[in-house]
């Protein structure tokens, strides 16, 4: 096993290197001047050239990024030349948001998907099954920021049960704080659980079908216990597969969520960076959120190896 | 003899037929003290260090108009009154301005504000050291002076007529800081600002709410009523108008482009739209050293070809109000006859056939979504006419120095709404400035802005504008689309909001009923 996660640590190096790579040169390419956009309407050619000059903007591109490697290797991200804060106290001020953003709408998206694929497989084929496989289907094509909006008129506006936009630290209020996370979490988890369900429906057909099932069923064990246990338990591996994979859905749509709540997560800080062409936070959000996505991904590899041997063993 | 009465400056308010526009009417003895309001931004502030920020934009003037003070403030007619200073008196020539200080005042730290503070302030931002972006915006102002405590004395390098209403609303280079507190604490400053307003700052979550409490040592604290200001970032704004729906925050800013919410909550008894009407334009410059521009008939041939009604209904719902000179209703210049140019597609054709040949040119357009939309309508109206346009989509930052530079063929840009007309009329129209964006150079106009900059007389003042607007509408160097309107839609509980003077939505002032 420690040889297993000494050689996946291994490939982590490559795929870093390459993201921050991709990052800067995105950063780079996009359209507009940093010097243009930090002297406004002093941007005098004079002027434009003697801060390029200072930011070492005039250097070639594989300078500027090296420098830019060697000062994040040593934990500088840089600083914003907005708000002069440090990409590292931005980023740590936002992330506890964000991630508490996905976790409840991961949660959301199985307490929603879990439950209607285990009740699918069981009377696959049946009306029930075909309704939800449709709605699924269908609830995977609606857009975030349609759901978004409509839990708002519907939550918000109407009923005036929960509020439409805002945040409280969980620290400060934490009922508070659920009341502001329902309608962000919802809409995340509205997008999710249309892949939960139907991936884990699909993988339960086949292991219902399993021999030893039968086995079960023939001893007389209750269906409720067959289900979830003797089913859910060996179909579950793909389910953690499809959570790896979706966290990078969450951290998209945790953009747009963050921005329709107001939510003062990650993804706002990311949104705010590329319209005042902050390139510094830019650069930073991205990379970070990048190298955690390889991460989380990596710890979703440990995790299935651990749950299957024939994974870690080279037998899969 | 006092400035105030020389410049006569009148903004008269105009109720707009159709628009149920509420404007802030102040009834007497209806204030009450106590409570607190909230309030949804469009955007982050990003702070106030003006060496850091450069430019408050229309979040962070909200903030500033209840934790600074200026020297002026401008009343419901357009006329400076007292703030920080008492009193002012103009040079013969207007290119001296001495402003007595108001005594006792103190920074929210204990700094006693004082003229020297100011002139701090002011060194400041005009140090070329500090490289501010702000210095741009006082340029016009070659030093200040603190001859003793309480006298503060301005030196122009052009003469200002009006210039005590130019330092009214809290801009970066407006607002006064603690020059204590920008010293002691350095890079912290930009988010823990410290100036003599009625409110000071409790707390900020970056991104997220800022709560500013009232000032108890506050000069004029019987004219300040809640107890608290929550200022809160709501960057959609299909969601900011949900919230102020749901009752969650009290006034939201808002613009024409989400015209559907402003005709929502016209028709709403619950919520009162507070609209101003301000001077200024959004305007087009024509570069006209170079081809087709370099020719008049193209030029109003393409002037002639707009149509503002379908442009309005089609960007804006039919809100956005056309403009027919660079003033607008905001404005005390009125003008019988602005010399515009008769919106006539037949005309226009007929103009581009004389030129006779191809009319092809890029135009510069900011790459966001309303950018694109105002730049593919201007695109229809002039191929109707013959004359083909490309969009160059760049980044907003890229333009103004791209039109510094004039590497542009036509460019989008703004008159925004001040108390006086003659600083952007000056710097976009005069021979030889930086900003005459058209490269164009006509002595009779000089010779009009010249005159209309050291003339006391309002009324004379009027008469060069007009001459102004129709030689600029004749030669068709420059052209006007919409005129500058402000929004913001609050509760109807709310009383007492201020004319969004520059968009700035002061609620320092305001009570609820």
């Amino acid at each position: 096993m420690a040889f297993f996660v000494a050689r996946r640590l291994l490939y982590l190096v490559p795929v870093l290197i390459a993201v921050s790579l991709l990052t800067f040169l995105i950063a780079s390419l996009l359209p507009g001047d940093l010097a243009y956009t930090i002297l406004g309407d002093q941007a005098t050619p004079e002027n434009v050239a003697a801060l390029r000059r200072d930011m070492g903007l005039d250097q070639p591109i594989w300078w500027r990024y090296l420098s830019w490697l060697g000062g994040v290797l040593q934990g500088d991200l840089g600083r914003s030349f907005r708000t002069g804060q440090t990409v590292l106290q931005a980023v740590s001020e936002r992330l506890p948001v964000s991630i508490e953003l996905m976790l409840l709408a991961q949660l959301g998206a199985l307490a929603i998907g879990v439950p209607l694929a285990i009740v699918c497989a069981a009377r696959s084929g049946g009306p029930f099954d075909r309704f939800m496989t449709g709605t699924a289907f269908g609830m995977l094509s609606v857009p975030t920021f349609l759901s978004a909006i409509l839990l708002i008129y519907f939550f918000a506006v109407e009923l005036r049960w929960l509020p439409a936009t805002g945040y409280v630290p969980f620290g400060e209020d934490p009922a508070a704080n659920l009341r502001f996370m329902v309608l962000p979490a919802l809409t995340l988890a509205l997008a999710e659980w249309p892949s939960i369900m139907r991936v884990l429906r699909s993988d339960m057909i086949a292991t219902l079908q399993e021999d030893y099932i039968s086995l079960a069923k023939a001893k007389g064990l209750k269906a409720s216990r067959i289900l979830f246990v003797h089913a859910l338990k060996p179909s579950s591996l793909t389910l953690v597969t499809i959570t790896g994979i979706n966290i990078g859905r969450l951290i998209g749509g945790a953009v747009i969520v963050e921005t329709i709540f107001a939510l003062p997560g990650i993804g706002r800080l990311l949104i705010g960076a590329i319209l005042t062409r902050d390139l510094i936070i830019l650069q930073g959000v991205v990379l970070l959120v990048g190298a955690g996505f390889v991460i989380m991904n990596f710890v979703v590899d440990m995790l299935y190896a651990v749950l299957d041997p024939r994974i870690r063993h080279g037998h899969a | 003899m006092k400035a105030g009465i020389r410049s006569g400056a009148l903004a008269r308010i105009f109720l707009v037929a159709g628009f149920g526009v509420a404007l802030s009417a102040m009834p007497a003895n209806a204030q009450k003290p106590g409570g607190s309001i909230s309030v949804g931004l469009e955007i982050d502030i990003p702070g106030f260090d003006v060496l850091k920020v450069g430019v408050y934009d229309a979040a962070a003037l909200t903030a500033s108009s209840a934790l600074f003070d200026t020297l002026t403030t401008l009343d419901a007619n357009g006329k400076p009154q007292p703030k920080l200073a008492l009193s002012w008196e103009p040079s013969e020539d207007f290119k001296m301005w001495t402003f007595k200080l108001r005594p006792g005042v103190k920074f929210h730290d204990g700094t006693p504000f004082n003229a020297a503070a100011f002139k701090a302030n002011f060194d400041r931002q005009k140090d070329p050291a500090n490289k501010c972006r702000c210095a741009f915006y006082i340029s016009n102002v070659n030093n200040v002076q603190a001859p003793d405590e309480l006298t503060l004395v301005y030196n122009l390098n052009d003469p200002s007529v009006n210039f005590p209403s130019l330092v009214s609303y809290a801009s970066q280079t407006n607002a006064v800081h603690s020059p204590t507190a920008w010293k002691t604490k350095g890079d912290e400053y930009n988010r823990n600002p410290v100036g003599t307003g009625p409110y000071i700052l409790k707390s900020w979550t970056a991104g997220d709410r800022m709560i500013l409490e009232k000032n108890p040592d506050y000069w004029d604290k019987d004219k300040v009523y809640f107890d608290r200001i929550t200022l809160k970032p709501l960057p959609d704004a299909q969601s900011r108008f949900a919230s102020l729906q749901s009752g969650e925050v009290d006034l939201i800013w808002d613009d024409e482009y989400s015209a559907d919410n402003i005709q929502k909550a016209q028709k709403d008894s619950k919520l009162t739209v507070h609209t101003y009407l301000g001077s200024g334009a959004q305007v087009y410059a024509f570069n006209t050293k170079v081809a087709p521009f370099d020719d008049i008939r193209v030029r109003q041939a393409l002037v002639m070809a707009l149509d503002r009604k379908k442009m309005s209904q089609a960007i804006t719902n039919g809100l956005s109000r056309p403009a027919s000179n660079p003033y607008g209703d905001g404005s005390w210049v009125k003008c019988k006859d602005d010399g515009a140019l008769p919106e006539d597609l037949e005309k226009a054709k007929a103009l581009i056939k004389d030129y006779g040949k191809p009319v092809e040119f890029k135009m510069l357009v900011t790459a966001t979504p309303r950018g694109r939309m105002v730049g593919q309508v201007l695109q229809q109206f002039w191929k109707r006419a013959g004359a083909n346009m490309e969009i160059e989509q760049v980044d907003q930052a890229t333009i103004p120095p791209r039109a510094f530079m004039r590497q542009f063929q036509l460019t989008p840009w703004r008159i925004v709404d001040l108390a006086d007309p003659d600083i952007q009329m000056y710097s976009n129209f005069k021979t030889g400035s930086p900003v005459a964006l058209a490269n164009y150079s006509n002595p009779e106009l000089d010779k009009l802005l010249d005159h209309a900059r050291v003339t006391a007389d309002t009324n004379k003042r009027i008469d060069d504008y007009c001459a102004i607007s129709r030689l600029i509408n004749k030669e068709a160097i420059w052209f006007w689309t919409f005129q500058n309107t402000y929004y913001a839609i609050s509760t109807a509980k709310l009383k007492g909001l201020p004319k969004m003077y520059s968009g700035m939505i002061d609620v320092s002032r305001a009570w609820k009923e």
